[in-house]
Parts: C-alpha cells; structure tokens; sequence
C-alpha cells in the first residue's frame, strides 16, 4: 500500500513552462483572463459534461488505476462510452454515467476531450 | 506532448487561452462578484469552476484554514496505511493559478438585503451571488455526555485534522486485548460507510499489531449503507473482532460518560479502552445563524442552481445541503458544486441554461487490497433530487476485482482533490 496518497509528483517540466507563461504575462502588466471564443467554442455544453469526467480522470495524465482519457480520438471515446453503457465493458460507475447521456450528448464530451490533446 | 497548459485551461473552459489584459478591460469595472464561504469540497470546487466558466466574474474564497485536510481516506490513516500529510491541501493553487481570491478569515454575517458577507476581521465583501459551503455541525444537544470539551477526550474524527491525529494516538497506546468502542450516529451524516470503514480498517491495524482487541459498534440506527459488504468483508478479514450492535438491540445511545470512556445504552453500559463517538450532525453552524438552514438542521436548496429555498441569491452546497436523495460525500459535494457554478455562470451572463449532471461515486475499503464502489446519477424531478441508476460492488466479487477497485481508489483520489483544489502545474 502506498503511502502518500495525495502527493503524487506533478509533470515538472511542463509546469515550468506554465510558469514561465504566467511571469511573462504579469510582467507585461497582464494575466490569464479567458479568451471571448471561450463560449463560442462551448455553446453545445461540451465543458459542462467534461467536468464529469474530471471527477476521476486527471487531466495531467493517467497513473496506473483509472485509465487516461486524453489522447484518444472522438470516434474511440465514443466506442467505449457505449460499450459500458451497453455493458459489454464492465465498470458500473462508467455505466452510471453512459446511461445518462444521450447518443448526441457522449458524441459532444468525446469531441470536446479529443480536442483537448490537440 | 503538446502543450499542457492548453489542456486544463482549454478543458476548463472550451477554449480559454492565455490572453494580454487589453485597455478596454483593464477599463471595465463592471465585473460580478462571488463570494464562495468555506474551502472544503464544494467551496473549492464552486471556487474554481466558477473561475474556469466566466472572466466576468471575480471570485473570493473566505476559509479560515491555511489548508485542508480531506475527511475521506483518513480512516487509511487510522490504519496507519497514509501520512495526515498525503490528505492536506493548500489555497496556493486556486490562488495563483487560478486568480481567486483566497481570504483566511471567518465570515460572521451575510447581508442578503445590502448584499455583503461580512468578515471577523471587519471588512464587509460586496457580492452578486454567495456560495456557501460550511459542511457539518455536530448537534451537541442530541447526544447527552458529549461536547465540544468531550472531544478532547473522545474523538469524533468526523473532521479531519487534530481530531484524526488524537483517534490515532489513542489507538497506537492501546493495549493488546483491549475494546475499541465506536458511537454510529443517527440519519443523515456525513458520508455514509464511512463509520464502517472506519471499523474495517481500524480492524486490519489490530489484526496486525494488537490481535486480542476488538471493536464494537454501537449503532443509533437498525440498518447501515452497504451492510452486506461489510458484514461479508468482517467475516473474511477480521473473524470475531468486530461486533455491531443495532439500536433496536440496545433500546438505543443514552449516555456518554467521557470520565469512564463509557458508553450507556438502554439495556447495558459499555466500557472502552478506546472510544469514538460520531455525534449526531447538522448543517454548519453558519447556516444555522443566518436563516439558510430550516427544521431538520439542514438546507433546502433549488435541484438545479443549488440556491437556497430560504434565502435568494445565496447558494448551499455540499454536506449542508437538504438535497433529496443525494447523500453526503465529497463527490456529492464537487458534483453539486459544479452544478451551481455553472448555473451561477449562466445566471450573470443572461445565457441558457443547461441542465445539471449529479452525480455520486464512493470508493469504500474493507481493507487495504479490497475496496467496494458504488455510482449514483440523479437528476432534479418535481422540486427535489431523484436518484436514477444506482450500481453498487457485489459480494461475490473475485479479490482480483477488489484489488483493481483499491488501486482505482488510489488514482480517483489524486484525480479528485485535483479537480477540487486545482492541478499547481503539468
């Protein structure tokens, strides 16, 4: 059994570059704000249904228990939210969560993750 | 891989990006203010969510704690299988990287009328929207021979932090052959199988390191969430050490004598080497001052912006909530959260309004290497909350099964305090 069970080490090098991003901006008198496309880019609610899956799946990467969802195309996040909703994957809590999607609604969050790793 | 930060910052926000603060801006002063009070679960989760969905909102969290210390994965600390540390969790993220606010204070009032949240310290915050997220209280009243000062002596380590760390001194100086003696508290409570993990795990640490003790739960209730799999997982693991004695076998909790660490039932006095009582619970106590919780001790809340019933413009989320079937857990909390930051969003925008997702997920361990889980969706039917699917682990499980669940547990744990307290980099 592990011991720390929050203290996992985070993606050092990438972080970095976070840091360096945020320094520049606040040294140019700025900081993060959210772009106006943010919401065009959201208006069929693929943010929304994400946040389910950020409950369990971080988004720096998988660690060996619950399976990454970053890298994977639309077409395969799809396939495998109706393989566990048809049960034909075992796991009831991605059964819970395929059976309150409509077909539309897993095809959104499958494109709205994909593009994430772009 | 390409480009970390677009990923939580695009996945936040569909699309958000880094951007130079432009003169037109900088100019606008017209931002909307929410005030989120508490930084558990919910207060956190509300806190960046609400960060993540609109640049026209200015967030401030007040929580009077430098950290925090999750409640769940603290019985693994019981055990002895997790550091106090490894469950502790700072603001400096949420802070910095997500630009909120974070205020070290305490809130004494809410002003619906002036609308401002009113702090210890003096200052009145002005505010659009209040989130509020206290968690629970313990109703002292409802359980005679136990109090605040009570606690010192016999732990509710309902809480976790100093409380957690005495339950676990207290169990490390115990002798072999000694009775462990935990007070079960009435419906509802935080975190339902939490009292009987608790049992199950304190049972692997005696198994181990003190092998003629024994446990013996006094229940206020007849019956307990998942009984099957605990009683199952006691049989298999922990044969003849652990003893559950429901109130309809004793007549019920009459008394706690702190000086004898005994407990006085209906029918018999208990005695204990060590005890722990989980009082009966209520909404935070701020709620309680300022007209947000009714009768039954907790909050009634509207199904889908999760805002108070009893007071508008102020929302409730988390524990202290009186939310239909949802129970009280953390995912319950960061799932409620979610929901009513998104609608607090949609609200100060003027935009559609989108339906919530809620949801529960409970990993619970019967012992180190064999873990259960349950998934629960609902939705908000007729002014309340229903549950739809409910899956739960079976008995029969392979511990082949079981053990996958454990390490699942492992990983939904980083993921989660993650997604609540916000990823400090990748």
């Amino acid at each position: 059994m592990s011991k720390g069970i929050g203290d996992r080490k985070y993606r050092d090098g990438a972080g970095l570059s976070m840091r360096t991003i945020i320094a520049v901006s606040i040294a140019a008198g700025s900081f993060i704000i959210l772009a106006d496309r943010s919401q065009a880019a959201d208006r069929d609610g693929g943010a929304q249904l994400a946040a389910m899956c950020a409950s369990c799946h971080r988004l720096d990467g998988g660690d060996g228990g619950i399976p990454t969802i970053l890298g994977m195309s639309p077409e395969m996040l799809a396939r495998a939210m109706l393989a566990y909703r048809s049960r034909e994957r075992p796991s009831h809590i991605m059964r819970a969560i395929a059976l309150s999607l409509s077909d539309e609604e897993i095809a959104t969050v499958a494109r709205y993750l994909a593009a994430l790793n772009k | 891989m390409k480009s970390p930060t677009r990923r939580e910052f695009g996945y936040l926000t569909g699309g958000m990006t880094l951007a130079a603060l432009g003169p037109r801006l900088a100019a606008s002063e017209a931002k909307a203010k929410v005030v989120v009070v508490g930084g558990g679960i919910g207060g956190a989760t509300a806190a960046k969510y609400l960060a993540a969905s609109a640049r026209t909102i200015e967030i401030t969290l007040v929580e009077p704690n430098p950290n925090y210390t999750t409640c769940f994965f603290s019985n693994l600390y019981l055990a002895g299988l997790c550091s106090l540390e490894s469950l502790t969790h700072g603001y400096k993220t949420l802070a910095q990287r997500y630009g909120i606010n974070v205020i070290h204070d305490s809130v004494a009032a809410v002003d619906p009328v002036a609308r401002t949240v009113g702090l210890k310290s003096g200052p009145k915050l002005p505010y659009d929207r209040v989130v509020v997220a206290p968690g629970i209280a313990f109703n002292y009243d409802a359980l005679a021979g136990y109090d605040e000062a009570a606690t010192q002596v016999i732990p509710h380590a309902w809480n976790a932090g100093p409380q957690t760390q005495l339950l676990r001194r207290q169990l490390e100086s115990m002798e072999d052959g000694g009775v462990f003696v935990l007070v079960a508290p009435p419906n509802p409570f935080r975190c339902p199988p939490a009292p009987y993990e608790r049992a199950s795990l304190i049972a692997y640490y005696f198994k181990q390191y003190k092998p003629h003790s024994r446990i013996l739960i006094l229940d206020a209730k007849d019956s307990f969430n998942a009984q099957d799999l605990f009683l199952d997982a006691w049989e298999r693991h922990y044969r003849g050490m652990i003893e559950w004695l429901p109130a309809q076998f004793t007549g019920g909790i009459k008394t706690i004598d702190v000086k004898e660490r005994s407990v006085k039932t209906a029918s018999e006095t208990f005695k204990a080497a060590v005890a722990n009582v989980i009082p009966p619970q209520m909404a935070g106590q701020f709620t309680q001052q300022n007209g947000l919780a009714d009768k039954s001790g907790w909050c009634p809340v509207d199904p889908i912006t999760f805002e108070s019933k009893l007071q508008p413009g102020i929302h409730v989320v988390g524990d202290a909530t009186s939310a239909g079937d949802m129970p009280k857990s953390a995912f319950v909390a960061n799932s409620q959260a979610k929901a009513c930051a998104f609608a607090i969003a949609e609200a100060l925008a003027g935009s559609e309004r989108v339906p919530p997702r809620l949801f529960n997920t409970c990993y619970t361990h019967l012992g180190p290497d064999d873990a259960v889980s349950n998934a629960v969706s609902f939705k908000p039917v007729a002014g309340t909350i229903k549950i739809v699917d409910n899956f739960v682990s079976q008995v029969q499980e392979s511990a082949e099964t079981r053990h996958r669940t454990a390490r699942e547990a492992q990983s939904w744990y980083a993921a989660f305090v993650r997604d609540t307290f916000g990823y400090a980099a990748f």
